[in-house]
């Protein structure tokens, strides 16, 4: 149970993962900042241990101490009662041969005084002397005899022995007497037992004295004890949890301010988890290792150049295929094994028809084989996920593999040689790359038509009217910037792709940052008949931040959610400050992502499939950047959308600076 | 372990997150394999997440790349972390497999 508490304590910082599979570097790293709480508990736990012993040391020695005193006392009452006893004996074997001369010589007066003499002198509770009738000649109370007179001659029994009986609180003897030429009679002593209450409980004290003496010592002892069995009891603790399979150091060891057992205890743990860190790297380089090779020295197990060629062909990442002219292969590498989803060693010997479905390609062989044709030839050929692929997560995977057929000359046969590589990732580069082209272009073309116009027309009124040229000029410098913007983006997705996009920080005055951007969407706003709501704090941070960058990134966002919403809609803003973060929200009720798209409109040049995205002019760069600047300045873009209903994006930035 | 995966044009980026132990590994190589029959080895394993690697693990990995080599190919692996990184060292695997640092990088290599 105890060790169970300890896992409880201590899972969430050491990985206490079952036994096999320890981690094999991570078990140190987390572990010194938790060591106070389990040692703390080891503590307690050590010294329970040892209070387990006290207390029963403590019950043994009390028990003992009743029992002695018990003892004590039954000795002593045995010791009186064999002493009373031996009194009563004595005393009846003085007065029996008195009282024997006197009945024989009749002399009953000197008799009764005899016996009552002798019961007040021996302290005894009954004195008398009966004949074997039952008539009492003596007593040493007077009233009790009943034979005044006695008879010349009376009966005789056959003598009996003394008897002498005790119990508790008193002795009681019988003596018989033997009367000559008169009969018998007998003698019937009876005495309480002497009672020595003082000398019972001076023994009682010595005991109760002794006891409690022992009782102090063997406490004394056991504080010293258990100070010494402190950490003796905690490595008990540590060993018992071991036995469950607990191995972390950070639970076995031992605080050392218990004793001197724990620094050495907590020395072998170390250096066993060391040890056992040390096997288990070594069993994986083991079991890792020798594998590491397999390629290679298969490859150089082969004989020679033909080995040599081999392991060539197999380090080449495009797929060869050398077919004789049935078309039967003749030699496949590795790689093509692996595009055509092919065992390697079924390989030789196989028709090609049965591995490449692809009737062009099949064609070109055949040309090859039948000698019509003679150059090379290149066809890339688009491939569903391949059969052997589950459904689902790879569904809609479409490979792009291009084969190249070259005949291979030989003075007998007409063979061919086949490559095969995977251009799948290449076509889909170039795609995205003629989409980015051709909305770049025409994302280019608007602001550069209007300046023209705009320019005519002040060439051509402006001189009369110089409110006309001003309003022109105006236009112009709102599209040329809005140019600048454009070749900006662009720029700084090429440094993206090139992984050399950087920020300065520098001190970024958000209040100014926001009424720039108001300022620049309220006549797209006002045109489009949207609402653009503002909602600011009263108090905003100054932020150590990219200005240019994080301007750009959230004129992307705003961008986005006026161009995507339809006339009357609103766009709203809402920036939210704590200790810890700022949170720029921009929601809009536009058209909305689908979810299908959601996950992809952070990819560069990526638009969503919807045509009502496709009328609008874009280059599908403004979130890629937008969530790269977020990620740069250590924050992060995320997505809520619902499909004509509208998207809410939030920009999330870490604010270290204090407000202003 | 939770794993995602995540298409960047044709490559598919697979994350998992969380420890890669004796318990995680069948389940993680199945995915991966899934995926690498899928793509035909267009496969990026982001690292980022996992932040330690036991024996098991390490083995599975190298199942993969094995498994890979066999068409000249190796794992991309891009994001392992310091102790990730010198398990790999330690156990002189890391030439087995493709390192790069983020991603993007690893995505770029399959141009």
């Amino acid at each position: 149970m105890a060790a169970e508490q300890i896992h409880a304590v201590n899972a969430p910082a050491a990985p206490t993962a079952p036994t096999g599979t320890t981690p094999i570097v991570a078990a140190g790293g987390a572990a010194p900042a938790t060591t106070t709480t389990p040692r703390a508990r080891l503590l307690l736990r050590g010294e329970s241990a040892v209070a387990s012993i006290g207390i029963g040391a403590a019950v043994i020695l009390l028990a003992a101490m009743t029992a002695l005193s018990w003892w004590t006392d039954r000795a002593q009452r045995a010791q009186v009662a064999q002493w009373s006893t031996e009194h009563v004996r004595a005393i009846g074997a003085t007065l029996g041969g008195s009282i024997e001369t006197l009945l024989s010589q009749g002399e009953l007066s000197q008799l009764r005084t005899l016996v009552a003499d002798a019961a007040r002198a021996g302290g005894l509770a009954q004195c008398r002397v009966a004949l074997p009738d039952g008539r009492v000649v003596a007593d040493a109370e007077p009233s009790r005899i009943n034979l005044q007179q006695l008879p010349e001659r009376w009966q005789r029994e056959t003598a009996a022995k003394t008897d002498v009986a005790c119990d508790a609180s008193r002795v009681v003897a019988t003596f018989p007497l033997s009367v000559p030429n008169r009969g018998s009679a007998r003698l019937e002593i009876a005495a309480p037992l002497a009672a020595m209450p003082g000398a019972r409980w001076e023994a009682q004290a010595g005991v109760g004295t002794i006891g409690a003496a022992t009782l102090l010592v063997t406490l004394v002892m056991y504080r010293k004890l258990r100070a010494r069995l402190r950490a003796i009891g905690a490595v008990r603790e540590a060993l018992m949890c071991a036995a469950q399979g607990e191995r972390a150091p950070a639970v076995l060891a031992v605080n050392p301010a218990l004793g001197a057992e724990a620094a050495p205890w907590n020395a072998l743990v170390e250096e066993l988890d060391a040890l056992r860190r040390h096997a288990n790297l070594e069993q994986a380089r083991q079991a890792v290792g020798s594998r590491g090779r397999i390629g290679s020295s298969s490859a150089s197990s082969g004989d020679g150049a033909r080995g040599d060629l081999d392991a060539a062909f197999d380090a080449m990442p495009q797929g060869l295929i050398l077919v004789d002219e049935k078309l039967k292969v003749r030699y496949a590498n590795g790689a093509a094994a692996v595009f055509l989803q092919a065992k390697r060693d079924q390989l030789p010997h196989t028709d090609v028809s049965q591995l490449i479905a692809q009737e062009e390609v099949l064609a070109g062989l055949r040309g090859v084989s039948d000698g019509t044709l003679r150059r090379k030839t290149t066809i890339e050929v688009e491939q569903k996920a391949p059969p052997g692929a589950a459904a689902g997560a790879a569904a809609g995977a479409t490979t792009v593999l291009r084969f190249t057929i070259r005949p291979v000359r030989r003075e007998d046969s007409a063979s061919a040689m086949i490559m095969i590589e995977d251009v799948t990732q290449q076509r889909v580069a170039n795609e995205s790359r003629n989409h980015f082209v051709a909305h770049a272009t025409h994302e280019l073309r608007t602001p550069l038509t209007n300046i023209r116009l705009y320019v005519e027309t002040a060439i051509d009124e402006g001189e009369r009217d110089p409110s006309v040229r001003g309003k022109c000029l105006n236009v112009i410098n709102q599209e040329a910037r809005r140019l600048e913007r454009i070749v900006g983006e662009m720029l700084s997705v090429a440094e993206i792709e090139a992984g050399s996009l950087k920020i300065t920080r520098g001190d970024l005055r958000l209040d100014q940052l926001f009424e720039e951007l108001m300022a620049d969407f309220a006549q797209q706003a006002q045109e489009k008949n949207i609402t653009l709501n503002l909602r600011l704090p009263p108090k905003l941070p100054v932020l150590q931040a990219d200005r240019g960058k994080i301007a750009v990134a959230l004129h992307n966002l705003i961008g986005n959610a006026l161009k995507y919403t339809p006339e009357g809609g609103s766009v709203t803003v809402a920036v939210d400050v704590s200790a810890r973060e700022l949170v720029v929200t921009v929601s809009d009720t536009g058209i909305g992502i689908s979810e299908d798209d959601q996950p992809r409109v952070f990819e560069r040049f990526y638009r969503a499939q919807d045509p009502r995205v496709e009328k609008v002019t874009g280059t599908g760069l403004g979130l890629t950047l937008a969530r790269e600047v977020a990620r740069l300045h250590g924050g992060e873009i995320t997505l809520k959308s619902e499909l004509n209903k509208g998207s809410t994006f939030t920009l999330t930035l870490p604010c270290q600076a204090e407000a202003a | 372990m939770k794993i995602t995966e995540q298409r960047q044009g044709a490559v598919s980026v697979i994350r998992p997150a969380g420890p890669l132990t004796a318990a995680e590994a069948p389940q993680f190589r199945q995915h991966v394999e899934r995926e690498l029959t899928a793509n035909l080895g267009r496969v990026v394993l982001d690292m980022s997440e996992i932040p330690y690697v036991d024996s098991a693990g390490l083995e599975a990995l190298l199942e993969i790349t094995e498994q890979m080599a066999q068409g000249a190919q190796a794992l991309r692996l891009c994001g392992a972390n310091k102790t990730v990184r010198e398990v790999l060292t330690l156990t002189d695997l890391a030439p087995l497999f493709d390192h790069f640092d983020d991603v993007t990088t690893a995505v770029r290599s399959f141009l």
